[in-house]
């Protein structure tokens, strides 16, 4: 208990109280201290100029593309067209897929993004390309001309399995009765998934589709690596690879904490607003049931 | 050990648990807590084992109070409905497990848990795992991890519930014969009467968290002190009916609308000196179809039960339960008329439900 | 005897009814994913260019659509048919192949109507070009094309773009990247004099008869293989077709790993040709360089696996305890630090690497456990990942624990074991599997993290895999992708492991996550 509260409050509350106050100074590298007492506290002066950045409202804009998109596609989209499937055939094959869906989660990022680099690199180095090449296709380069097809396909194939596995757990738990009465009356496979097992998965479809949309929202490793925001000015740069970008990372060797505290705090607030409606949503109470013994 | 409960009161958060429990049991006794799922029985037995605190009250081990005592310290044994065996373990780690915990050298652990199995005809499955047993082997070693430690106190929470029917009876005989044999004080609980009746010295029946009744079996079946104890105790129920008891020329007689009894006077004494509606109790074994009978009434439902039929007899507004032989082969819609064993009939006051017989 | 015709409904060759039925269900298919192209190119796309979000995926999408349209299309069609086709092949063939027509017919006539497939306006030189000796040879000119215009002539052989040589695929390449009136300076020899053209790209519908021929065939032969496919191969066949892209991305690390170098997926060796096989890759586990940059691959590895290894024993220490305390104790504020736990859980730790950073410069200037646990240490390293990693192993171990039946805990409590002996001989030995499953999600975490090691640490020093990995994308120049590949490979070896190995666990693990929250 002890060492899991010292932790907790290390990196998550303080951090919380940190990064709020962060955001209200205008630390920057010219003036860095990590000494907080020494900062120079300008208010609400960062949320200001955030308010009438025009490369914020571009890089809002992308977040938000960048979210619906590879969620309908591929967080719920293609995870429930995979867990559909995988159900539909013996179940050591359809374990067998899901398997391998696994493998980009457990991939380091590093090399998963390396893979995909050669994967769209130009010919006659890349892999598709070269495909293209057999088909009798034109060779494109892809990282410049298609960099958000590759942001979202790389994302989406990480983000596949979440779902998958959520989708999949629901569906083979749906009693085999029902199916079995469904299969009596004579429905076809199309009308099962219709009106059997798609209005018994609105729960977890609920719970996938706002958990990874979080997910999402503030993950920034595999766009940092694969485009670094580009290419261009802020081509795919998202909200949080923004807030990394203005502190930790700066093309210009000019970080500015402060001001890059203030995008990670909206993210912050999010975070908070929506966990707290998890809990609310996910029936919270029925967890904390009374503990059953009073022996200490 | 002796064991006594004094307004023993059990509340989580605002659910009352048990309420005011105080009852005795004696040395080598064994007494069986009878009442409906979600009564507070389990909820007295865990706190006679330790696991829940009391919230008021005492609990006694002989003069000991041990409110605060830790389980480990209480020297019980207790046999769960789900046997709770550690399936990561043999069936001789489950036995040796007390012992070993109580640091009894090795040698003298596996002669103690071999005797202990032996004695529970479970010798030669030493080796498997709970998962590899039956639901009997199950309950054996359930039995023999609890007995393995020789407890001051037996703990029982419906052991029998999870084994078959014909299971249930043997071990109901063998459980009994056990606790006779090593004289240690038991506490059953259970929520089935012909178990509580056929193996218990007294019944404590609990309902809603209260004590309604302590008694012997034959008291509770023979004897009942309220209207809840004699319809709670005997399948099929006793009936009830609301009748006036006046003295009539010498006799007492009871009587609705639809009929008139005579009462033996010793009865009907008691029951005549309440003025007014009487509620008449009278099992449906102590009724009987007689053409000379003193009720008339129409059969509405048959059920056979093998030994006899269970029939249900419209008599004016009421419908009787009465025990019938299967020879008589009663049929649906038959009139039959009903004779009344009047020495065996209860009376009970209608607001206060309390025997007129046996206060 | 005279023959007498047999007119059983079998024998039928064809039935009007089946081929409306077809013929309708197609055209369903192509007006469907063709509104689809539209809400996509027409629709979708304008809105998100308003938003000033520079993308493509709009377009891409639906030209993906296009494409497809027509293969739908002739399947919806066909597989009306599938009923027909087990009782009378016959009929169902000739039903399939005159449906397929007519749907090919309105596939072509949309195409031609949007200007899309083989009516696409397209970036073109306008001429007619075929591979001859010397060079490329202008075979025709559109009248009034850009060729023309320029000043092209038929017979010119055409050599190069600028100085570059070129054969047909490459200008044809180049044409199709090319934007409208971009100018290519062509290098050309007319009658053998060397002389220099610039033609500007137009955008020319080249209505091509051969391809509209082809079509036709594909059509009839897609609606075959529809009529015929035998159903329970279409999960399958899904199945691999969505994988692919991913698992060739794993089947090139392995082919480049132990290649001398190559191109796509095709190893070769120095000269080019195929083949070039070799463990050479391998070498800078011993010789601790690539291309000029030195490190200490031992000292980088004892690194990832200190990180990975001291994650998954304080992870599975802290949240077994922290995990049976919840689930198992009663103690004032356990409603407090559940709720918390969960909304941990939920939260998205990685957005405080912000002020994370000043926590552990701050702890570094403590004394004594600064130097353990503070920036730019594996110790601090591991901490905060442990402390990411804890709402979550907490949060499963409780899940774990909830599941174990009370009666077992009260049982041992009874046989004399105290809470702590409980814990430790009843009830840790039941959770195994989920113990083992979070200690491999633990230790792949920590093996695998880049983004924290990446950001609180300077140097090679304490950089571990992942990061020495990265690294050496932009520390060499040209990179030998095929070295990168070897110390990419030597990276996944162990959770390729688990994953053969562990397959269950995983897969339970990254579902358990969410364990009694749905």
């Amino acid at each position: 208990m002890l060492p899991a509260g010292i932790l907790v409050l290390l990196f998550f509350l303080i951090p919380v109280v940190i990064v709020i106050y962060l955001s209200m100074t205008n630390l920057a590298s010219a003036n860095f201290t990590s000494n907080l007492s020494k900062m120079e506290f300008i208010g609400l002066e960062n949320y200001r100029i955030l308010l009438n950045d025009q490369f914020a409202k571009r890089i809002f804009f992308n977040s938000i593309f960048y979210v619906l998109f590879t969620l309908s596609m591929f967080n719920v989209g293609l995870a429930l067209v995979v867990s559909l499937l995988t159900t539909h055939i013996p179940r050591g094959a359809g374990f067998f897929f899901r398997a391998i869906w696994i493998l980009p989660r457990v991939t380091a990022s590093t090399l998963y993004i390396l893979i995909w680099k050669r994967m769209i690199a130009e010919a006659p180095f890349g892999i598709i390309n070269q495909f293209n090449g057999l088909l009798g296709l034109p060779t494109y380069n892809y990282a410049a001309d298609r960099p958000w097809e590759f942001v979202i396909l790389v994302n989406g194939f990480i983000g596949v399995s979440f779902g998958m596995i959520i989708f999949t757990s629901a569906i083979e738990s749906i009693p085999k009765d029902l199916l079995n009465a469904s299969l009596v009356d004579g429905s076809s496979l199309l009308q099962r998934i219709r009106y059997v097992i798609l209005p018994l998965l609105r729960w977890p479809l609920l719970f996938v589709v706002t958990y990874q949309t979080l997910s999402l929202l503030t993950s920034f490793e595999q766009i940092l690596l694969l485009t670094n925001g580009g290419p261009g000015l802020y081509r795919t740069e998202v909200w949080s690879l923004a807030a990394y970008h203005r502190a930790l990372s700066n093309y210009f060797g000019n970080a500015q904490w402060g001001y890059g505290s203030a995008f990670a705090v909206v993210l912050v607030l999010i975070g908070v607003v929506l966990a707290v409606i998890y809990m609310r949503v996910f029936r919270f109470s029925e967890l904390v049931a009374e503990p059953k013994v009073e022996v200490l | 050990m002796e064991v006594t409960l004094e307004n023993l009161t059990k509340k989580f958060g605002n659910v009352v648990g048990v309420e005011n429990l105080s009852l005795d049991i004696r040395e080598s006794e064994f007494v069986a807590f009878l009442g409906p799922s979600g009564c507070g029985k389990t909820t007295t037995l865990l706190m006679i084992a330790g696991i829940y605190k009391p919230t008021a009250g005492a609990i006694r081990f002989d003069d000991r109070v041990v409110n605060q005592v830790p389980p480990q310290d209480r020297n019980v044994g207790m046999v769960f409905q789900s046997y709770a065996l550690y399936p990561h373990m043999t069936v001789f780690d489950n036995l040796a497990y007390p012992l070993k915990l109580k640091k009894v050298p090795k040698r003298e652990q596996v002669e103690r848990v071999q005797r202990t199995a032996d004695a529970m005809g479970i010798g030669q499955l030493l080796d498997r795992r709970p998962g590899q047993l039956s639901g009997g082997q199950q309950q054996r070693v359930a039995l023999g991890r609890a007995l393995v430690k020789e407890p001051d106190i037996l703990l029982f929470d419906e052991p029998l519930s999870n084994l078959d029917a014909r299971l249930r009876l043997s071990t109901r005989g063998e459980i009994k014969q056990l606790q006779k044999r090593l004289g240690i004080t038991a506490i059953y609980v259970t929520h089935d009467q012909v178990e509580a009746m056929t193996m218990a010295d007294r019944i404590a029946v609990i309902n809603l968290g209260h004590l309604q009744a302590y008694d012997t079996p034959e008291d509770l079946y023979d004897r009942p002190k309220t209207l809840f104890i004699a319809g709670f105790v005997g399948n099929p129920p006793m009936n009830f009916l609301n009748v006036e008891v006046r003295r009539e020329e010498g006799a007492f007689k009871a009587r609705n609308h639809a009929f008139a009894l005579t009462i033996p006077p010793e009865r009907g004494e008691k029951a005549a000196s309440q003025s007014g509606e009487v509620v008449l109790g009278i099992r449906p074994e102590d009724i009987s179809v007689a053409p000379e009978g003193e009720l008339e009434g129409e059969v509405a439902v048959v059920e056979p039960l093998g030994r006899d039929d269970l029939i249900d007899v419209r008599v004016g507004e009421s419908v009787l339960f009465v025990l019938a032989d299967p020879h008589l082969r009663i049929r649906a819609g038959d009139k039959v008329r009903l004779h009344v064993d009047t020495g065996r009939v209860q009376f009970f006051d209608q607001k206060t439900e309390q025997s007129l017989l046996w206060s | 005897m005279a023959g007498t015709a047999t007119t059983s409904p079998t024998a039928r060759v064809f039935v009007l009814s089946d081929l409306v039925r077809a013929v309708r269900a197609g055209l369903i298919a192509v007006v469907a994913l063709a509104a689809g192209a539209f809400l996509f190119e027409s629709v979708l796309r304008p809105l998100i260019a308003s938003a000033t979000v520079d993308e493509t995926v709009t377009q891409t999408l639906a030209g993906l659509l296009l494409l497809l349209m027509p293969f739908v299309g002739y399947i919806a069609s066909s597989s009306t048919l599938r009923p027909i086709a087990r009782t009378d092949i016959l009929r169902a063939v000739l039903t399939a192949l005159i449906a397929a027509g007519v749907v090919h017919v309105a596939v072509v006539a949309a195409q031609a109507a949007f200007e899309v497939g083989p009516f696409a306006e397209r970036a073109s030189l306008e001429m007619a070009l075929v591979e001859g000796e010397g060079g490329i040879i202008v075979e025709s000119m559109i009248p009034g094309g850009a060729a023309e215009q320029a000043g092209m002539q038929l017979g010119d052989v055409i050599t190069g773009i600028r100085r570059d040589s070129v054969d047909l695929a490459g200008l044809l390449t180049r044409v199709g990247q090319s934007q409208p009136d971009d100018p290519l300076r062509l290098r050309l020899l007319r009658d053998g004099e060397e002389m220099q053209i610039t033609v500007r790209v137009a955008l020319a519908t080249e209505s091509n008869v051969d391809a509209l021929l082809q079509g036709v065939v594909i059509a009839l032969i897609v609606a075959v293989v529809a009529l015929f496919w035998p159903g329970a191969w279409t999960p399958f066949a899904l199945l691999i077709l969505f994988l692919v892209p991913m698992v060739v991305g794993y089947i090139w690390l392995i082919i480049a790993t132990f290649s001398y170098r190559t191109q796509g997926l095709l190893p070769l060796d120095g000269s080019g040709n195929i083949g070039g096989l070799t463990l050479e890759n391998w070498r800078f586990l011993t010789t601790n360089n690539i291309a000029g940059y030195q490190f200490d691959i031992v000292r980088i590895t004892l690194n990832s696996l200190l990180i990975a290894v001291a994650m998954t024993v304080t992870v599975l220490l802290v949240s077994s305890m922290a995990g049976y305390a919840l689930s198992r104790m009663n103690f004032p504020g356990r409603r407090t630090f559940l709720s918390f736990t969960l909304i941990l859980h939920g939260f998205p730790a990685v957005t405080l690497i912000i002020p994370i950073f000043f926590v552990l410069i701050n702890l570094a200037n403590l004394p004594g456990i600064g130097q353990v646990v503070g920036f730019n240490t594996p110790g601090g390293i591991a901490l905060v990942m442990v402390a990411f990693e804890l709402p979550l192993g907490v949060w499963l171990m409780k899940g774990f624990f909830d599941n174990i039946p009370w009666d077992i805990e009260r049982s041992a409590l009874i046989d004399g074991a105290s809470r702590w002996r409980t814990f430790r001989q009843i009830l840790l030995p039941q959770i195994r599997p989920g113990i083992l499953a979070l200690g491999i999600f633990a230790f792949i975490s920590g093996w695998n993290a880049y983004i924290i090691p990446a950001t609180y640490s300077i140097g090679r020093g304490t950089s571990n895999l992942p990061v020495f990995l990265n690294s050496l994308l932009g520390e060499t120049s040209p990179v030998d992708w095929n070295q990168v590949a070897a110390v990419g490979l030597f990276q996944l070896a162990p959770i390729v492991v688990f994953f053969v190995f562990a397959q269950e666990y995983l897969l339970n693990i990254y579902a358990g996550g969410t364990k009694g929250t749905t």
